[in-house]
Order: structure tokens, then sequence, then C-alpha cells
């Protein structure tokens, strides 16, 4: 457990109340989408290729991990590439916002760095993602203020994860940024079921049903893509 | 009436949308990130690149807006965070109207190349039938749902011109060939085939019956064309009209059903296949309970049954092949008809890129029927222009009525030294009948 600084169990303990927050209006917000009535395909399967097994949207909800697939990916293998460092940098800072109290593994030199360098590299590309969206009038025009706000306070979160992580292996000597990164993590835990940061939640559901729907169809298929 | 409340086409429009709210659809409201990786995919957002809002994002954003001050509870509370929005005037309503209509193809391209797996083309396909649930809709639109409604047909096909055409044609085949076997039946029951037709053909190009009729004679085909209910094309996937679509879908199901037939042949046409073999089940809410299938796949069948003969030296033109939108992405339709240009052509030559990534040829989503978007339309055929181009090509081949029109359309504007062809003509060309 860490030190002596009276706040630091304190927001430990608000950061897990967050966390049951989040998963509470999640499992709230799944009911809701769940209300939707369903759909499927009433044709019988398409030419050749269509399908009703389960391979194609299976094969859809991997496509997060197979640039190849989609041209828009294919193509820009760059922006891919720091897509896969954002998101390594997201998973790694959930990992150190839940394990900040096992010192003994964040004082390895091996895993301080890997998070350090990987957090640090998505900082950075977070950045470089903020000026893309004012840079670019596309982005510019369909950004929202909740676009805009999850993008800055992710690239903040970020930096505050480097420091919690130096703070954790003994290169910065102050509580105070490991207890920022909580006090951060917190207030992500409690926003993200409200902003656009949800979209992982719909992931796996939006790429399953349109799996099955071109799956059936033959449009997509495991083979082909 | 206050000038806070919506006028009432807006408010109806509003109120009708949560009858298109399923699971998938909201997914697709939900998801979108506004990452922008839909936005090369697009041929309207290629082409207009100093106007953001041609992406497809922005276009699927107008029904999203909607839908997030109306039902998601975020943009209900806090509507200016996540820009939720609903149309007050009727001006609005026209100007989604242009977007809606004017600025997208529902070619479902984006859809493919969204990582979230968003189908925008769906959602724009909502938004155009909530403008026409109100009376908002481009002319043409109108025209056409009217004509289809009325006479059964999207383009105003009266009943005895229909006869009279397949009539004319019917007997200029038995001339030709000087054998009765050689007419079109109509109306015949319990016939193995029962071919439905695109009304373009009727009206604007009967060499397409003619060719097809030949290559059933020659198959020794038992065949019929019905009287009613002949039209597969389906104004409702444009319109976005699901009551259309329904209603013209059980007109294909009741004459296959009265007429005992076996299978349903769908003449080539994109949005035909797709609405009558893909779509028109699930408006209709029915179970597709019969067999039906593209001409395409029939003929390739009686030339690899030996049931006709081809020789392919016949059609010895460079050819590319051009994939209708919603016969590739939103029908899986894609090698079947490169296998039957393999049998009847010997110098076939891909364009790039093809199949689900191939571009729109600009015709499709009813664009044809929109004549104050041409404009815009043949700005952004520039994409197709220089896929066909590039093959070298001197017949662009393709297996959809809407596209044979927009590609003649674009190869006249980019002055192209090539022709558009469907299979059918290039089959009845190189069929090799008996004594000919
Ligand atoms: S539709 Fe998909 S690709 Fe386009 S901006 Fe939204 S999430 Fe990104
Ligand atoms: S469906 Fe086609 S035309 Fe419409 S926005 Fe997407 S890519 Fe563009």
């Amino acid at each position: 457990m860490h030190g002596d600084n009276g706040i630091l169990p304190i927001v430990e303990v608000i950061h897990w109340i967050a966390l049951g927050v989040m998963g509470t209006v999640y499992t709230l917000r799944l009911i809701w989408l769940f209300k939707f009535p369903g759909t499927r395909d009433r044709q019988l399967p398409g030419e050749e290729r269509g399908s009703t097994s389960i391979a194609v949207p299976l094969f859809s909800m991997g496509n997060v991990a197979m640039p190849w697939i989609m041209e828009s990916t294919r193509k820009n293998l760059l922006f891919y590439a720091s897509f896969v460092l954002f998101h390594l940098g997201v998973a790694l800072g959930i990992i150190l916002a839940f394990t900040n109290t096992f010192t003994a593994l964040h004082q390895n030199t091996w895993v301080a760095s890997l998070f350090m360098i990987l957090m640090g590299m998505a900082f950075l590309v977070s950045i470089g993602r903020v000026v893309r969206r004012l840079v670019s009038p596309v982005l510019r025009l369909i950004s929202t203020p909740d676009d805009y706000f999850s993008l800055l306070t992710l690239t903040v979160w970020f930096g505050l994860g480097v420091a919690a992580e130096a703070h954790l292996v003994g290169m910065l000597r102050s509580e105070i940024w490991l207890v920022a990164y909580l006090v951060a993590t917190s207030f992500f835990l409690i926003y993200v079921p409200f902003s656009k940061i949800s979209h992982y939640l719909y992931y796996p559901f939006t790429r399953y049903w349109l799996g099955r729907t071109l799956g059936h169809r033959g449009s997509m298929s495991v083979s082909r893509g | 009436m206050s000038s806070s409340m919506p006028s009432h086409k807006a408010q109806k429009m509003m109120e009708l949308l949560p009858q298109k709210l399923n699971r998938q659809v909201v997914g697709s409201l939900l998801a979108c990130v506004h990452c922008g990786m839909c936005h090369e995919s697009c041929h309207y957002a290629l082409t207009h690149p100093d106007d953001p809002r041609m992406t497809p994002s922005y276009k699927a954003d107008q029904l999203r807006k909607i839908f997030k001050a109306r039902h998601d509870w975020t943009g209900r509370v806090f509507p200016w965070w996540v820009k939720a929005t609903t149309p007050m005037t009727d001006e609005d309503l026209e100007k989604l109207k242009d977007i809606a209509f004017g600025t997208c193809t529902n070619c479902r391209r984006c859809t493919f190349n969204c990582p979230m797996g968003v189908d925008t083309a769906t959602l724009n396909r909502i938004m155009r039938g909530l403008l026409t649930r109100v009376g908002v809709m481009p002319e043409g639109v109108r025209v056409v749902s009217k004509d289809t409604w009325e006479l059964g047909n999207q383009m105003g096909v009266l009943k005895e011109d229909y006869i009279d055409t397949i009539e004319w044609l019917s007997e200029e085949l038995v001339d030709e060939f000087d054998d009765e076997r050689a007419a079109i039946p109509i109306d015949k029951e319990d016939a193995d085939i029962i071919y439905a037709i695109n009304p373009r053909e009727v009206k604007y190009d009967p060499r397409t019956i003619t060719n097809a009729a030949t290559i059933f004679y020659a198959a020794g085909a038992n065949w019929t064309m019905a009287s009613w209910g002949w039209d597969q094309t389906n104004f409702g996937l444009f319109s976005g009209d699901d009551e259309l679509g329904a209603a013209t879908w059980k007109h294909l199901q009741e004459t296959f059903k009265n007429l005992g037939g076996k299978r349903l042949v769908i003449s080539e046409c994109g949005h035909g296949l797709r609405s009558t073999r893909c779509e028109g089940p699930n408006w209709a809410k029915t179970d597709q309970d019969f067999i039906m299938e593209s001409a395409v796949i029939t003929m390739a069948r009686y030339i690899k049954e030996g049931k006709i003969k081809v020789d392919k030296n016949r059609n010895s033109q460079p050819v590319t092949f051009h994939d209708s939108c919603n016969n590739a992405r939103s029908c899986g339709f894609y090698e079947e008809p490169r296998e039957l240009l393999e049998m009847v052509t010997t110098d076939f030559r891909e364009m790039y890129p093809n199949r689900t990534e191939n571009y729109c040829c600009t015709g499709g989503g009813g664009a044809m029927s929109m004549a104050e978007y041409t404009p815009r339309r043949l700005k952004s055929a520039k994409i197709k222009a220089d896929q066909i181009r590039e093959t070298g090509a001197r017949v662009v081949v393709t297996s959809c009525h809407n596209c044979v029109d927009g590609l003649s359309d674009l190869i006249k504007h980019y002055k192209l030294d090539c022709e558009v062809k469907q299979l059918v003509d290039l089959v009845a060309e190189a069929l090799i009948l008996p004594g000919k």
C-alpha cells in the first residue's frame, strides 16, 4: 500500500465508487439499447457466400485488429498505428488506476518503463489528435463540444498517468501526481457513459449486427473481408 | 404559433422517428466517434474537397442530432454539448432534403469503411423516409412514388402499353426464328421461371427483353412474364418509404404465387435485386418463401449445364465491369457476374477498386430521377470516370439498369471512348443458335 498521505486512500475509495457508478450507468444504457426491437434479415441467405453462421459477425467484431480489411485503415496505416497506441495507452491507464496499490509491480523498472513509454506515446498521439481535430475543416464541422472535451481530458489523463507511474517507480517524489491521476480517473469513470468515449461499449454490438446482416447476404465474408 | 414550436411537418417527422428505431439503427446512431475515417470513402467528399458537408458523418449526423435531442439522455439534458438539435421550420426540412437526397447515393461505401460499424447509408435512408412521409422530397421522387402506388411500376407504364410492347417483341422473335416457341409467354401458369424486369426495359431499352427472351428460347426454358406484378425495381429503397417498398414487393410475391412459378428470375438491376432479393421480405415483414435469383446466375447455369452454347470470341473488345453498389455491398453479388463475363468475353479487365470497394456510378439512390442535383452528381462522377479510363476498356459492363444510365451520363460528360452494356447483351451476342 501507499505511504501515509491521508488523501490517497480516500481518493482510491472514490475511484472504486466511480467504477461502480460507471458499471451501473452502462448496465442501464445497455438495457435501454436492448429495449429497442431486434431485427433479422428475413430473406434466405445470399448467393454462394451468404452465411447465417456466427463466423462473419465474429469476424466483423475483430475488424479492429485487421487493418487490411478496410480501405480506410489499409491506406492510412500511420493513422491506424496511432489508433493502436492511443488505445493501448487507455488500456494501460485503466490497469494503472486499479493496480497502483501493488507497489512491487510498479516498482519493477521494466513494468514502469512499459507503462511510461506507452502512455507517453499515447499522450503524444492524443495531442496530435487534438491538433488534427482543430485544423481539419471536416473534423471541425462534425465535432461536438463533447468530442473536444473528451479528447482534451484524455490527453491530460495520459500525461498524469505518466507522472503517476514515475512517482510509483520513484522518479517523482510527490504523491500529488498519483492523487491527481486517480481523481482524473474517477472523473472519467463517471463522465464516460455520458460521452462519446462510451463508443467501446457499443462497438461489439454495432460490429456484430453489421456482420450478421452483411454476412447473411454474402457482402462480408471471412475469406474476403 | 410560437416560434419556439416546431412546424407541423417538423413535429410530425420527429414523431415518426421511433417507428424507424431498432437496435441496429440505434447502435449506428450512438457509436460514431467523429473520427472522420469514412471521409475518403465517399465519392462526394473526394470530389468536393472544399465542402466539408460532403463527409459521410455530417450526413448521418442530421438524423443523429434529432435522435440525441429526443431520445438520448445526454442530448436531452445538455443538447449543446453533443450538438443535439431538432428541425423547427419547413425550411429546415428543405435543407435536410438537400442533404439526404442531394449529397448521398446511399451507396454504403462509407459503411464498409467505418471502424465502428456505423451504417451511415441506412441512417441517410431513414432520413429520406421521414422526409418523404411528410411530403418533403425531390419532385422526381414524388412522381415515381406516385406512379408506383398507382400503377404498380415505377415508370408509370400502363398495362396496355406493357402488354403491347411484350407482344410486339414476341412477334419479332417468332418471325426472326420462324418458330412459335420463341414467343414470350405472358401469365403462363406453373412455369419454371417467372421473369421480372425493370420498367426501363419496356419503356426505353426493350433490346434487353429481346436478348433475355432469346436466351430463354435457346435454353428451351419453361418461362413466362407476368401481366401484373412484373416490376422487380422498388422505389421504396430510394425514397426510404418502407410501406411503398413492402407494397411493391408484395406485387411480385402475389404474382409468383398466383402463377404458381417455381423460381423468380430478376433481370439485371442492382437496386431491383437488392429490393426484391434482400430488403423486400424485411419491409413486408414476411419470411422469404420462394426461390429467386438474378438472371446472371440463371444465364451462367445455362452455360455450365450446356443448355446454351456461347462463343466468347464474339465479344473480343476490352471490357471492364462496374459493380453496382446495391449488388456488391448490399447483396453480396459480385463474383457471379465475373464468372459469367469470363465465359462470354475474351478481354476482361478489372477496374480498381472493385467488388465491395467499388465506387458508385453516381446514379444510385434514385439520383437519376433528381434532376436538381445533376451538376453535383456529375462532378462526383469523376472518380468513376477515372476508374474506367484507366482500364482502357471500350465496353463497361454492369449488371444494373440504374448504373447503365449513370455510366452513360458520365461517359458522355467526361468524353470517354466507351459504351455501356449489360451481361444479358454480351451473352446474347455470344450465343450460338442452331442455324445462325
Ligand atoms: S461514421 Fe464511423 S468512420 Fe465515420 S466518423 Fe463516425 S465513427 Fe468515424
Ligand atoms: S453512402 Fe455513399 S454517398 Fe452516402 S455518404 Fe456514404 S459513401 Fe457517401
